[in-house]
């Protein structure tokens, strides 16, 4: 059977999407969790501040399992479908996946190192908690753009 | 609002200072300023301060054992005299509860160390004879350690003159030596060279085996009176109500012990600084007047270089939404507060980022319920109210959208394409954008007309005109212009006004922005460096591009979510299906829930963050300080009398 590249490239697409947009997450959530356990160790009382901050960058991997999704469903991944993916439109699918993987794994990483630092922030100074948050937020802002183009590119894809 | 704050000065008799003080901080609407020059007699906050850090420390005690209050559960309520009546018998309970938790930390330290020593004998334990018997005599030097087993071998070399016993064999061996004290410093030696390590016995009588007997009979008992400590802290947990309530007693009392170190005196009158907001100042003459007639009050405007703390006054509707503004900054006090009009925006973009009306249904009656049950205060109250007006606003944007927990409304309701009513960000996310940035272009033009209102208020039109207004010309122009040629059936002449309004706000800026500088050349260099400022207004709308981002990803994870509890319920076999389906009602559940939580949690942060960068930083003057009135700060109860 010949291989059909427009499902393969569009199944490369997801998993890059899904795959680094989530180990970006990873990364900035332990960093962010290291720092948060050794504050809590510290004062159990600021479990919930640092538990949110500790949370900021997980969003990344929602964004690239929500871009994979839309991928898979486009290409019929997820079950029986009748139209065949042409390897344009699946290398297309594939290069819609980018932004996120590329975007989300770094600002993932640096939204970690972000949170961490706002975590030893609100160690010291708990009333300053909003400041926190909202710097940790502004790097997410490039995950959301990436999203959004991402999401655009796999939208105009014809199938 | 701001409320104007009133610089208070208050003198009078000596004898009435703690009467005046009893009734004014209940009023929670004087801030004291610390008198520095001279320093009071401190024994009375030292007093209280000590009782409050009893009061906590056995509140801390306690922290582990009994029942907590739940999520729902509101704090008990109780008037001042209450709780003050509690004092006593709560730091009885306190120093009971402290010396309780002292034995238990002592029986817990004496059991720590047994268990070291019964470690350290292990090895030893088939010793035969009694411990103190090691210390050796007048000709015989006995040494005991441990040795790594491969070393056991080298001692052969000295077995002329050792006699070597071995205790215990494993990967380090227990071993004792015995040899003559005129040969005790060879065998030292030699024994250097080896891994040797020196083991002393501890002072302990009876062979080795006798001693870990003793220690572990030892270690029950500890374990049973440190049970026993346990239980008898744990029956005290159901005073922690008690407890709670004289803790905020004893802060209210040292509050004011606080505020009465900071009031100045003379030989026979006292004299009290302080901030009072304008519209408090006839309470706090109420209260003076119900404690004497003899006394002297001023109240006047702040003078330069005088920094008032900043306190606001809002609607019950706009009150809430002050916690938000709280964790960016305070108003300046001779700013704006800038709240009330931020109030609408954070309410609407909270929900377009949401936008499911079922999540939406959820946040409204989750935080209707808690303010109901839990009686919050505060911070909380306001954060709560603030999601509960944000779900109202998810469930109108998930109707216009037409999504409920990620489902098509039109699946629901079995109607055909009546929605969503507005637009489908799935299948026209150019038109979704475009709502976006519009929505944008207005949060961003109305905090530029702020900060045009503010500079005519202050007098200065420049300003407005020129660094503002020229501003609103060109975004507006820009967009006529740009905009008007994609939407067919306008006139053309609306693109052309559109360019020459944007024409006329550059050059209004261009000829002006550097109107401070005399030189003509300097003037056009600060309009062209001012113009460059487009590409940040630019940034500015495109940063609206998250409310598109973040409703889809709400929208698509629920589907999602929908999708996979699908699979699980679609299996041909019957028995799998039941299973499938049990399996699927739990996780969409939990899925959902966890959905709902983080999105909320990136709604409200990213909501934020357009207030305070894209709105606020086109007017808002940040860098009030709070205002901490003597009040009755209760964090246990919740204070009847005010």
């Amino acid at each position: 059977m010949a291989i059909q590249w427009g499902f393969v490239f569009a199944a490369l697409g997801a998993a890059l999407a899904a795959g680094l947009a989530g180990s970006g997450s990873a990364l900035g959530v332990g960093i962010a969790g290291q720092a948060a356990a050794g504050v809590v160790s510290g004062d159990p009382d600021r479990f919930g501040s640092c538990l949110l901050l500790q949370l900021l960058p997980g969003t990344q991997g929602i964004y690239g399992l929500l871009i994979a999704f839309v991928i898979a469903s486009k290409a019929g991944l997820l079950g029986a479908s009748g139209v065949a993916v042409q390897a344009t439109q699946g290398l297309q699918l594939l290069m819609a996946s980018l932004p996120i993987a590329i975007g989300g794994l770094v600002s993932g990483i640096a939204q970690g190192k972000v949170a961490a630092s706002g975590i030893c922030l609100v160690a010291k100074k708990p009333e300053e908690q909003g400041k926190a948050m909202l710097m940790t937020v502004m790097v997410e802002t490039y995950a959301v753009l990436s999203l959004l183009i991402s999401f655009l590119l796999v939208n105009g894809v014809q199938v | 609002m701001i409320v104007q704050m009133k610089r208070l000065s208050l003198v009078a008799h000596k004898s009435d200072e703690q009467a005046l003080l009893k009734e004014l901080q209940p009023l929670g609407a004087v801030e004291v300023i610390p008198e520095t020059e001279e320093t009071r007699d401190q024994s009375g906050l030292d007093a209280a301060q000590s009782n409050v850090d009893r009061l906590s420390e056995a509140l801390n005690i306690l922290k582990p054992y009994g029942k907590k209050g739940g999520l729902l559960t509101a704090a008990p309520e109780a008037s001042l005299q209450e709780i003050r009546d509690k004092m006593p018998e709560a730091l009885r309970l306190s120093s009971e509860l402290e010396m309780l938790q002292k034995d238990l930390q002592y029986c817990r330290a004496q059991a720590d160390k047994n268990a070291g020593i019964i470690e350290t004998l292990l090895p030893w334990k088939d010793f035969p004879s009694d411990m103190a018997d090691t210390k050796g005599s007048k000709y015989v030097r006995y040494f005991t350690g441990l040795l790594d087993a491969e070393d056991v071998p080298k001692l052969e070399e000295l077995k002329d003159i050792i006699e070597v016993q071995i205790v215990s064999e494993a990967k380090t061996d227990a071993i004792l030596i015995a040899c003559a004290e005129s040969d005790a410093k060879t065998v030292q030696n030699y024994l250097k060279s080896l891994s040797w390590t020196e083991f002393s016995f501890p002072k302990l009588s009876g062979t080795p085996q006798e001693a870990i007997d003793r220690l572990r009979e030892e270690n029950d008992a500890l374990g049973n009176e440190a049970q026993q400590l346990i239980g008898k802290i744990e029956e005290k947990s159901t005073f922690r109500d008690n407890l709670g309530g004289a803790y905020d007693a004893a802060v209210i009392e040292r509050d004011r012990a606080e505020a009465a170190t900071e009031i100045g005196l003379t030989e026979c009158t006292f004299h009290l600084e302080g901030w009072v907001p304008e519209d408090r100042v006839a309470d706090v003459k109420a209260a003076v007047e119900s404690v004497t007639d003899a006394y002297y009050m001023d109240v006047r405007d702040p003078e330069e270089g005088e920094v008032p703390p900043s306190v606001v006054r809002n609607s019950d509707f706009v009150e809430p939404f002050e916690a938000v503004t709280n964790l960016y900054s305070r108003p300046d006090p001779r700013g704006i507060d800038a709240t009330p009009y931020m109030t609408p925006f954070y309410i609407l973009l909270f929900g377009m980022m949401l936008s499911d009306t079922g999540y939406g249904l959820l946040l409204l009656i989750g935080g209707l319920l808690f303010l109901k049950l839990k009686k919050p205060t505060g911070m909380m109250a306001s954060l709560a109210k603030v999601i509960t007006w944000g779900g109202l606003s998810t469930i109108i944007w998930g109707f216009l959208t037409g999504t409920f927990f990620g489902l098509d409304f039109d699946v629901i309701f079995g109607t055909n394409n009546v929605f969503p009513i507005l637009v489908d960000p799935m299948s026209d996310p150019i038109m979704m954008l475009i709502l976006c940035f519009g929505l944008g272009v207005l949060h961003i033009l109305f905090g530029v007309g702020l900060k045009i209102k503010m500079s005519l208020e202050q007098g200065d039109w420049q300003t407005a005109v020129f660094d503002n207004l020229s501003w609103v010309l060109i975004i507006v122009g820009l967009i006529m212009f740009a905009g008007s040629s994609s939407v067919q059936g306008l006139p053309p002449v609306i693109s052309k006004i559109g360019l020459v309004l944007a024409i006329v706000g550059a050059v209004m800026i261009l000829l002006f922005k550097g109107r401070a500088k005399k030189n003509v050349f300097g003037r056009t260099v600060a309009g062209l460096g001012e113009l460059y400022q487009v590409t940040s207004y630019l940034s500015d709308i495109l940063s609206y591009a998250r409310l598109f981002a973040l409703g889809i990803a709400t929208g698509v994870i629920a589907s999602v979510f929908n999708q996979l509890c699908a699979m699980l319920m679609s299996s041909p076999n019957i028995i799998l299906k039941i299973l499938g389906t049990l399996v699927a009602c739990a996780l969409l559940v939990g899925l959902h829930l966890f959905n709902l939580a983080i999105n909320t949690l990136g709604a409200f942060v990213h909501c934020a963050r357009l207030q305070y960068v894209e709105f606020y930083g086109k007017f808002y003057e940040a860098g009030g300080r709070t205002f901490q009135p003597l009040g009755y700060n209760a964090k246990h109860v919740r204070l009847t009398d005010k």
